[in-house]
Parts: structure tokens; sequence; C-alpha cells
């Protein structure tokens, strides 16, 4: 069992300051969308020739579950103050860290299935945490408001710039220090519990949790992308029917 | 009478900083102060000594709401409105205020739901076609899913939202004069309607090519229907619970997803 090391945690750090900054500061280029999130942290943290092939599927796993369940398509006032940006980040670093020093406690041969449940469970609780380091950021920002009202009207508007600037550069630092700290806490609880669950990871155990998520982010997406919309009915129906005529047509092509 | 102009310049250092609208977001001014953080350069332009600058930024410290990626039209129109005004034409400080507003309030109206509401759980759901669409490692190489999935989700986004971030304060400023022309032109309902549609479409694959993924035919199900039935519960108890959660509790993946995990915890401890 290797040590976490500190390039590892810095990389983590950069790439959760750099996607809250995306988020929370308004660039919604979408680079703090879970999949992206999950992808970047798991082309990070490259865990070692012996990994490649889970390396690959275990982020791929985690980003598409937490995007399907993430995805919420009512408008941001009215959603509860999550962050989603992070989520993706620490539940991929947890469990690409986690698969490296624990393998030996799970030998279930699931294609990665454990690591990928584990990586959804602790980027859905990663969520709820960095609504918490949000909230702090705008409770910040209620206090630089009264200073930038001040300096706008004596006309220092260098000074108000630079208050500005130190909100992006805190948007950043928080969000690399929860991004940090919630990976470093996440990996430490994993390190303690799973090996006491050993005896109780079954593959069917396994399998069934995680077709569970799969269920609830097709249910989901449902929300979406379908309830509530005029005729979407119609449009799902053609969707599949072209999916299912393309798969069929690729089959048989295919030698 | 002057004769100050917003520079070209102006308009690309505002365009740069119109990214930065939500930093100092706070409920009593929303993005008053990203709003005036933008605008900036234009005001040093227009109005460099002190005391003229010192009520300028102040009253564009004033509430301002509207959709960020379309925040750039408001300011460059704004910064228009500002040149007329420093060049001595008769506009007041509420009509300037009145002015964004009539601009921010629709362009907020008509792009939560296109960019929030439609666009970006496409642009995932796109993501998440590739990891079932393109092929595997062993197929064609190496597995490139990592880096592609990612890719179509940035770019299925983006294709739609960077122009209007992009071009956003330019066009703003050359047709400020013209805001309803510049709201109509922007096809907003349009391509919002175009999205939804594409979401479904997108929505109903998805599902296609889940339900092929679990191979209903093969004997790898056993053969009698009990082991099938056993198979498809978890899916199910996961979509159920899912989908009635969110029905009631919209707006509360999180909440959701974490209760289908504990409940297939529970059920999973049984099997």
């Amino acid at each position: 069992m290797g040590p976490v090391t500190l390039l590892e945690m810095v990389r983590v750090a950069l790439l959760g300051g750099a996607l809250t900054l995306e988020r929370t500061a308004g660039w919604s280029f979408m680079l703090s969308q879970p999949l992206v999130g999950s992808c970047l942290a798991g082309a990070f943290l490259s865990a070692g020739p012996e990994w490649e092939l889970w390396a690959l599927r275990v982020p791929i796993g985690v980003g598409a579950i937490l995007q399907l369940i993430l995805t919420d398509a009512s408008l941001p006032a009215a959603q509860r103050q999550h962050d989603t940006a992070t989520a993706g980040v620490v539940g991929t670093t947890v469990a690409m860290l986690g698969m490296s020093r624990l393998h030996e406690v799970s030998t279930v041969a699931l294609g990665g299935a454990l690591w990928v449940v584990i990586g959804v469970t602790v980027g859905l609780i990663a969520a709820v945490g960095g609504g918490w380091t949000l909230r702090f950021h705008r409770a910040r920002s209620r206090v630089d408001l009264a200073r930038a009202e001040h300096l706008a009207s004596m006309g220092f508007a260098g000074a108000f710039e630079l208050l500005y600037w130190g909100g992006i550069f805190r948007v950043f630092i928080v969000g690399a220090l929860w991004a940090w700290a919630a990976s470093l806490i996440g990996l430490t609880m994993l390190l303690v519990i799973l090996p006491r669950l050993g005896e109780l990871l079954t593959a069917r155990r396994i399998g069934f949790v995680f077709a569970a998520l799969i269920g609830a982010g097709l249910a989901a997406a449902y929300h979406a992308h379908v309830a509530g919309r005029k005729q979407a009915l119609r449009w799902v129906a053609l969707g599949a029917t072209v999916a299912l005529v393309l798969v069929v047509v690729l089959r048989r092509a295919s030698p | 009478m002057s004769d100050a102009r917003v520079r070209g310049i102006d308009l690309a250092v505002m365009t740069a900083r119109s990214l930065h609208i939500q930093v100092l977001l706070t409920a009593e001014r929303m993005q008053g102060l990203g709003f005036a953080f933008a605008i900036l350069p234009a005001l040093r332009r227009l109005y460099p000594p002190r005391e003229q600058l010192a009520p300028a930024l102040s009253r564009h410290m004033a509430y301002f709401a509207t959709h960020p990626i379309l925040s750039g039209f408001v300011i460059g129109a704004t910064a228009r409105l500002e040149e007329r005004r420093a060049n001595g034409e008769p506009i007041g400080d509420g009509e300037v205020d009145t002015f964004k507003r009539s601009l921010a309030s629709p362009l907020a109206a008509l792009g939560d739901p296109l960019f929030w509401v439609t666009l970006r759980p496409f642009a995932g759901l796109v993501g998440v076609l590739g990891i079932a669409c393109l092929p595997v490692e062993g197929m064609v190489g190496a597995d490139l899913r990592l880096l592609l999935c990612p890719l179509l989700t940035l770019l299925t986004y983006n294709a739609v939202a960077l122009p209007f971030r992009l071009f956003g304060v330019a066009r703003g400023y050359a047709s400020a004069d013209q805001p309803g022309g510049l709201l109509r032109s922007l096809r907003l309902v349009e391509w919002n309607q175009a999205i939804s549609r594409a979401g479904a479409v997108g929505y109903g694959a998805l599902i296609a090519l889940v339900a092929l993924s679990l191979d209903l035919g093969s004997i790898r199900w056993g053969v009698d229907g009990r082991s099938r039935v056993a198979a498809l519960t978890p899916l199910v108890l996961g979509a159920v619970i899912g989908y009635a959660g969110l029905r009631r509790w919209p707006g509360r993946g999180v909440e959701v997803g974490l209760g289908v995990l504990a409940a297939a915890a529970v059920f999973a401890a049984t099997v």
C-alpha cells in the first residue's frame, strides 16, 4: 500500500480549484460537469501501468453515473447549494487511490464496479460538503460588497479591481482546499472502513448497488430530458428506434 | 463636448472580464459587483477623472441579474449608452439603470431555460452516450473514451454557448440602439426548442443502448424467468426510487442519489 504522494494531492487541489472557479465565477464552459471533472481527475491521477484498464474505466463510470444523477434541469436558484463541480474529482480521486491501495480487500472480478460504486458514493457526499464551502464564499462576498461600495464611492477603481481579483483567488483556494481535504478524508475513511467490510462485499451485492445507481441515473435523466416537455415521448421513441437500427446495422456489418 | 470613445481593446477586456461576472454574487446585488468589474475598462476610458469615475462605478454596482452567458450583451449595450452620455447626450442615471434592467430581464428569462434547463443536461447526456457508443479498448487500439467523452460534452455545450460569450459584448455595443432587434436576432427560443427535442432523442437512444447492453436474450441470464426478474430488480428499484424522489423533491438529485444508495445497500444485504 503506497503513500499518497504530494504530487497527486497537488494535482487534485489544482483541478478542484479550477473547477470551482469555473462553476462559481461564471466561466460556465462546463468543465465543472461531473463527467468532465471525473475524467480529468482520472487523467491527472496516473495509477500506473498495472492499473491501465481500470484507471480508464473507473473515472468514466463514476463520471457517467454522477453526470446522470447530478444533472439537474431546474434553475440554479431552485437547487440546493451543492458543489457538483468537485464531486466528480473527489469521488474519482478516492476511488482511484483506494483501488491501488486496497485491491486485495475485494478481489471480486466485476470490472471495477466496486470502485465505481465507492466513487459515486463519495462524490454524492462530497457534493453536500462542497455546498458548505460555497456558503462560506457567499458569506465572504457579502462582506466584500460593503468594502467595494466604499472603494467605488471614493473613486478607487484599482483597489476595487484588486478586491475583485481577491475574490477570484479566494474561490480558487477554497475549491482547491476543499478538493484536497475531502479527498484525503474520503481516502482515510475508505482505508479504515473497507477492510472491515471485506466479507460483505460479494459480487452480487456490489452488482446490485451498481445497477440501482444506473437505474437512478436513468430516472434523473428522464426528469431532465422528458418530464414536462411537450411531445417528448415521440422524440424519445425516435431516438430509441434510431439507436436500435444503428446497432443492428453495425453488428451485421462488423466481421 | 468631448469625443470619448470605447475602443476595441476595451470591448475585448470587457469580454474577458464578463467571464468572472458571478465571483462576488450576493443575494442583495446578484451580479452587480461583477457588472461593475466588467464595465470598468469602458468607464475608465469615458470618465478619466476620479471625480467622474466614482459615481459611474457606484451606479453600476446596483442590483443586476441576468444569465451569465448572455451578460456580455448587456455590458456592451450599457457601455454604448455610457459613451453617448459621456459625449453630452442627456441621459440620466435612471435611464441607464432602466435600460440595463429592460435588457437583462428578458435575457435571463430566455437564457435560463436554454442554457441551464436544456443545453447543460443535453451536453452531459451526449458525453454519457459517447461512453455507450465509442469503441472500447481492444476493438480499435487504446480506449480513448476517457478523453473523448468529456470532449463531447464540452464541444456540445460550447458550440452553442461560446459564440454568445465571445461576441456578446461587441454585438451588444453595436446593437444598443435596437435592443428589441438584438433580442429577436439571438433566436434563443428556437435554440431551446431544437435542443430540447435533441435531448429527448438522446434519452431514447440511451434507454435503447442500456437495454441492449443488458443482453436480455443471452443465456447468461438463465433459462428461467425468475433469474431475469432478479437481475432486473436493482435497475428497476433504482429507477423507481429515483423517479419518485425527484418527482417529489425536484432539484435534490444529491439527496435522492444518496437515498437510492442507502435503499440499494439495504436490499443488497438481503441478497
